[in-house]
């Protein structure tokens, strides 16, 4: 099968008709990606109002919350070593989903503190090897030069299940209980092991740790040397400063809008979190044929570009239009980045026997971003105003672009037939 | 669904025996904070100060830390107190956790906390209040006056006569700030607190 078949196949939104071997592996990925955006909703806003309504304290709350941060930033960088010296990366996959549903069964049934923690480490813990095995899953279904597309494509089936979760869940928590969410979550993991069994079949013996053709891994076996790597620094530098003007962003301006507008608030909120999701979903094949066609440094602009945007628009404008209509720039920044991480990780790391080590790496630089991020956001909320608050977010996220634009190398690995991409460039501009 | 309400059927009985063998301690902690760590400052008070009557206290501050810790772990259970007084579900309930429901019949939000005044009567409520998915909700104190429970009902059913809109411009409650300000009554409401009691 030639590049060519493949990227138009991808490219025409799954309807790959003559795309014989790869098929059913790319749809069983797409389905799995799905299935786990879907629990994941399960795990995240759901937790504090669950928790608040068994009578649990704003102090105990943050405490288990918090323990969920710190066992996520520790695991980080162990669970991607980990991952890279297990060769069944569906195996993973496989106890990580079953580690999530263990972990919301606790949730439900008993939440008691020592339930709760375990349910809350057991979830950090599993978050950082899923990941990093789909990804490397991913690397093993795609070859080199259309990771782009694939990854897109994660991007995109993530985004709508995360959509699909936080409906079904927000219903049933408006409907039935704050509890049955974490039974629903529970049950929803069932579903995402089917698509693992095709997966389970694939070899991930070295090629799927390393892209290249054919390259050794026991020829760049030092991991620190892996970490060392310019370009991987520079990137989690990046990354880390864009989530430290990013992840605020939100909440902020959730916190406006509780003030301004009437009693739609919740209304206009959830357009504010719905919105960028439907963009992801929307745009991350573009995105992943743009970094294939022209590069990844221009993705990379692009999405960060959007940061400054926004921030200045906040800290402006008050009116929920435009405040919805600017946070769906959002979608394009969560396209951009759920698609370069992976990406640009592999472009670095990919070859070097140590890719989910790398993704780790740079996912501990995303958490320390987004734990830094709440809290300089609400410490200079609190002192100089909400709109100072929004004006320095934008300045990360300017301070990121910049940071791209004057030392982020290019990674795109040289393409063997550079025409090959000629067409698509043109259809996705 | 089936499998799934039978599961919980057998579940939370077996939940309910792991969890009164191993955490019962640490549940008590979470289930009031403040309570808890309080009675035991006050217990471990009077039994010093008690001790002090009949042995040094340096021999006698010991045995009670142990006594207070231990119980609620180890297996034969402590006597039981002889001064236990009867709090029926019909008559009490806590408080935290529970929904605000507003003039429209909508959930206002959750109650988080309880702010008392210097005598430890119930001065105001603090209120969980607005957003979505926990995205944008504030906290905000309400006159505790202005609650209506209603016993007997899920949850005492709590509701509060204040719409949205009203409650929206109230300040957000910091609990660590000088000058905190509370949602109060309407102006042809109620006298005022230091009246009333």
């Amino acid at each position: 099968m030639s590049t060519d078949d493949r990227v138009a196949g991808i490219g025409s939104a799954g309807k790959g008709r003559g795309r014989p071997a790869a098929t059913p592996a790319e749809r069983s990925l797409d389905w799995l990606n799905l299935f786990v955006g879907n629990i994941q909703t399960g795990f995240g806003p759901f937790i504090a109002v669950y928790l608040t309504t068994q009578g649990w304290t704003e102090t105990s709350i943050g405490l288990a919350l918090s323990l969920g941060t710190v066992a996520a930033m520790a695991s980080q960088i162990p669970a991607g070593a980990l991952v890279d010296a297990i060769r069944g990366k569906a195996w993973v996959v496989l106890l990580s989903i079953l580690a999530f549903s263990i972990s919301a069964l606790l949730f439900a049934v008993q939440p008691a503190p020592l339930a709760v923690y375990v349910a809350e480490i057991l979830h950090s813990f599993s978050s950082c090897t899923l990941g990093p095995a789909i990804a490397a899953i991913s690397l093993a279904v795609a070859g080199p030069s259309v990771l782009g597309l694939r990854f897109g494509r994660n991007a995109r089936f993530a985004a709508i299940g995360n959509g699909i979760g936080a409906v079904l869940m927000g219903a049933c928590g408006y409907y039935v209980s704050e509890r049955a969410v974490f039974f629903l979550t529970a049950a929803l993991t069932l579903p995402a092991l089917v698509p693992l069994l095709p997966l389970a079949r694939l070899d991930y013996s070295p090629p799927a740790a390393g892209v290249g053709a054919g390259a050794p891994q026991a020829e760049h076996a030092s991991p620190l040397r892996a970490l060392g790597d310019r370009r991987l620094l520079i990137f989690a530098c990046c990354v880390l400063l864009f989530t430290l003007g990013n992840a605020a962003m939100l909440p902020l301006i959730g916190n406006t809008l509780t003030k301004t507008v009437g009693s739609e608030a919740s209304l206009v909120i959830a357009a504010c979190i719905v919105v960028p999701q439907l963009i992801v979903a929307l745009a991350s094949p573009a995105i992943g044929r743009l970094a294939e066609a022209r590069g990844r440094r221009i993705v990379l602009l692009l999405g960060f570009l959007t940061l400054p945007i926004r921030g200045l628009v906040f800290a402006a404008a008050a009116s929920p239009v435009p405040l919805v209509l600017v946070q769906a720039l959002d979608g394009i920044a969560g396209a951009s980045l759920g698609v370069m991480v992976p990406l640009v990780t592999s472009d670095v790391a990919g070859r070097s026997g140590h890719y989910n080590l790398a993704l780790g790496f740079v996912g501990f630089a995303i958490g320390i971003g987004a734990t830094a991020s709440t809290t300089v956001a609400g410490w200079i909320g609190d002192r100089l105003g909400q709109p100072v608050a929004f004006a320095s977010l934008a300045v990360f996220g300017l301070a990121a672009t910049l940071l791209v634009l004057s030392a982020m190398p290019e990674t795109k690995p040289p393409h063997p037939r550079p025409g090959a991409m000629a067409p698509r460039r043109r259809r996705s501009e | 669904m089936i499998p799934l309400t039978r599961f919980r059927r057998k579940a939370l009985p077996l939940a309910a025996v792991l969890a009164l063998a191993s955490v019962t301690g640490s549940g008590r902690a979470a289930s009031g904070d403040a309570a808890s760590s309080s009675g035991r400052a006050a217990q471990s008070g009077s039994a010093v100060a008690s001790g002090g009557n009949s042995a040094p206290p340096t021999a006698v501050t010991k045995p009670p830390a142990q006594a207070v810790t231990k119980p609620a772990v180890t297996k034969p259970s402590p006597p039981t107190p002889a001064n236990l007084e009867a709090l029926p579900a019909s008559a009490y309930t806590g408080i935290l956790g529970k929904k605000i429901i507003g003039p429209d019949g909508k959930e206002l939000g959750l109650v988080v906390d309880v702010v008392v005044d210097a005598q430890g009567g119930p001065h105001a409520a603090v209120i969980d209040f607005g957003g979505f998915l926990g995205v944008g909700s504030r906290k905000i104190a309400v006159d505790w006056r202005l609650l209506k429970l209603t016993p007997g009902a899920p949850d005492w059913k709590i509701s509060l006569n204040i719409s949205r809109d009203e409650i929206q411009g109230a300040p957000e409650f910091k609990p660590d700030a000088a000058s905190g300000q509370m949602v109060g009554p309407p102006p042809q409401g109620p006298p005022s607190h230091d009246v009333d009691r």
